[in-house]
């Protein structure tokens, strides 16, 4: 027998990147990705035809990428994809198959955590960039716009690793852990950061618009309130949080024992 | 007996359901049944060997080591877990080979272990199809695949004859028996007494989370055929057999049910009892309908046994 060191994590993270996408529920997440998209289309097609203003889709876009990605897609798609790393082996009863295997439960659950992060960021990115060519398409040519695309893109990244590292130690933790996250979402995370003062940075939103390439006041009431952090600052904040919550997953996953029920 | 798996004091309970009691107990090669009603304790026995579950109480090693979060060890361990689940969205091949791969083996190594594997349980023509096509017959062997693959020293099988068709069985009992020849160690959950009987004679009996009896099949199956049975008859002439029946010394009581076509019949030696029964139904010509035997399961054997 050949029995080569091998990575674990590449093993798993390459199986179950492949397997996810024949999940419906990764389809039913590559149809919501594209709302933003028909939007920005739509915006695209009403300027062009006169109905908007001239470079209104180009703000349009700003407000795209603000409420329905950072404030809604990039959270609830890493909600959905970091909790049922964990929970999906649950309710499946399929983790006994890779809890009996020579291979330690760290290396699965970042392997499982690669290929989630992999595949909402790439829904996302997709999305971000079909919606950047229907904004910019007069504006290809400019530095600029790339640049911005690429502070978006960026953005999206940290975004959404520091959100599904949250939402997988959520799931590693509880079993009903969507529920919570919702409220974290939808509750948690867009009321307080509107909240004054130092308050709004306990929000992991506060530090990804604090990136975002749009001044406050420019991108209506609802970031006028915002009392952005330094660039740097946010970047590490957000890769810190990040790589907390996934040492946090992982050392919950290591410990804890999952009941599969229906015990005899 | 060098003890392969060692069990001390060990208690499990979940919430305020007991699991299993105060079991001690040792484990060597060859082949041992562990028997007992539903609800027993056998999962989660078999579940804290296989590391899904953590002791409350006592301990349990397995070569010598505790098995939670003790990954290395499943190099030598095989567990086949009694959940009808899978990866349903991936083919047969790929759950095995995902499977052979994350044991160490490299690609064609993995390839050549995952074949042999499916071939061994019949599923190698169907390997390509995705699992959730599969009948439960068929999930049940691609489990048992699952379990093998690695060819491990120790092999656990909770209730891996369950949903399997007859054929099918007679070979899964066959390939545990010879896992059994080659001094491996092999542990198989069952409520099935005939089913572990066919396999060995080592048995455990659980019941209520507590080691009943342990020890040769022979010893149990002598105090299961101490059991006071219970035998339904059902015929045209229920009063003329039970005055043939009343005399004899292993019949302990005749009752005869509301409907006046059957009569049941308490023995403490059923296997006399039916020879007799054969005999008097070809000698006497009386027309039975249907024997059934009521309390013939491991339940009522073991509530007979602790004297419920």
């Amino acid at each position: 027998m050949n029995m080569q060191t091998q990575n674990p994590t590449r093993i798993i993270f390459a199986s179950f990147f492949k397997s996810g996408f024949k999940a419906k529920r990764t389809r039913v997440f590559i149809l919501l990705s594209l709302i933003p998209v028909v939007l920005m289309l739509a915006a695209r097609v009403m300027e062009t035809a006169g109905s908007l203003a001239a470079d209104a889709s180009a703000d349009f876009f700003a407000k795209v990428m603000l409420v329905l990605y950072f404030q809604l897609l990039i959270p609830v798609l890493a909600l959905f994809f970091g909790s049922t790393i964990v929970n999906e082996e649950l309710d499946n009863k399929t983790l006994v198959y890779l809890t009996t295997v020579p291979v330690s439960r760290r290396a699965v659950l970042l392997g499982k955590y690669l290929a989630a992060f992999l595949q909402a960021t790439l829904l996302v990115g997709a999305g971000f960039l079909l919606c950047f060519l229907a904004a910019a398409l007069t504006r290809l040519g400019e530095a600029a716009a790339w640049e911005e695309l690429a502070v978006f893109l960026g953005t999206a990244l940290l975004a959404m690793f520091c959100y599904s590292a949250l939402f997988t130690a959520a799931g590693a933790f509880m079993k009903k852990s969507v529920l919570i996250g919702l409220f974290f979402v939808f509750g948690w995370e867009s009321v307080v950061q509107y909240f004054p003062g130092i308050t709004q940075k306990f929000t992991i939103i506060h530090w990804i618009k604090s990136l975002l390439p749009v001044l406050p006041g420019e991108g209506g009431f609802l970031i006028f309130q915002l009392q952005p952090s330094p660039a740097m600052e946010s970047v590490l904040i957000l890769l810190g949080a990040g790589c907390v919550f996934l040492f946090l997953a992982v050392f919950i996953f290591e410990r804890k024992e999952y009941i599969l029920s229906d015990n005899a | 007996m060098t003890a392969v798996l060692k069990a001390e004091k060990l208690s499990k309970w979940y919430g305020n359901i007991l699991g299993i009691s105060d079991i001690n107990l040792e484990i060597g090669s060859g082949i041992t049944g562990l028997l007992g009603p539903n609800g027993a304790g056998k999962s989660t026995f078999l579940k804290i060997a296989a590391g899904q579950l953590k002791p409350k109480i006592g301990s349990l090693t397995v070569f010598g080591a505790a098995v939670f979060g003790n990954h290395r060890l499943f190099r030598r361990i095989g567990f086949c877990p009694e959940h009808d689940s899978a990866y349903m969205e991936m083919s047969g091949w790929q759950f095995i080979l995902l499977l052979a791969r994350l044991h160490g083996f490299d690609r064609n190594e993995a390839g050549a272990m995952s074949e042999k594997a499916l071939a061994t349980v019949g599923l190698l023509e169907s390997k390509d199809r995705e699992i959730k096509g599969y009948s439960f017959g068929m999930r049940q062997r691609l489990r048992l695949a699952s379990s093998i693959l690695h060819e491990p020293e120790m092999l656990m099988l909770d209730e891996p004859l369950r949903g399997v068709d007859p054929l099918w069985r007679i070979k899964i009992m066959k390939l545990i028996k010879d896992y059994g020849k080659q001094g491996r160690t092999v542990i198989i959950s069952s409520h099935i007494l005939p089913e572990i009987e066919a396999m060995t004679s080592e048995i455990v009996l659980i019941h209520q989370g507590k080691i009943f009896s342990k020890g040769d099949i022979h010893r149990i199956r002598g105090l299961i055929d101490s059991h006071p049975h219970q035998v339904s008859i059902r015929c045209l002439q229920p009063r003329q057999l039970a005055q043939k029946l009343i005399d004899s010394d292993f019949v302990l009581s005749v009752d005869f049910d509301k409907d006046g076509h059957s009569l049941t019949v308490k023995t403490n030696q059923r296997d006399l009892f039916f020879t007799v029964l054969i005999g008097l139904i070809a000698e006497s010509g009386l027309e039975i309908e249907e024997i059934t035997s009521p309390d013939d399961n491991l339940q009522a054997v073991f509530d007979y046994l602790i004297g419920k």
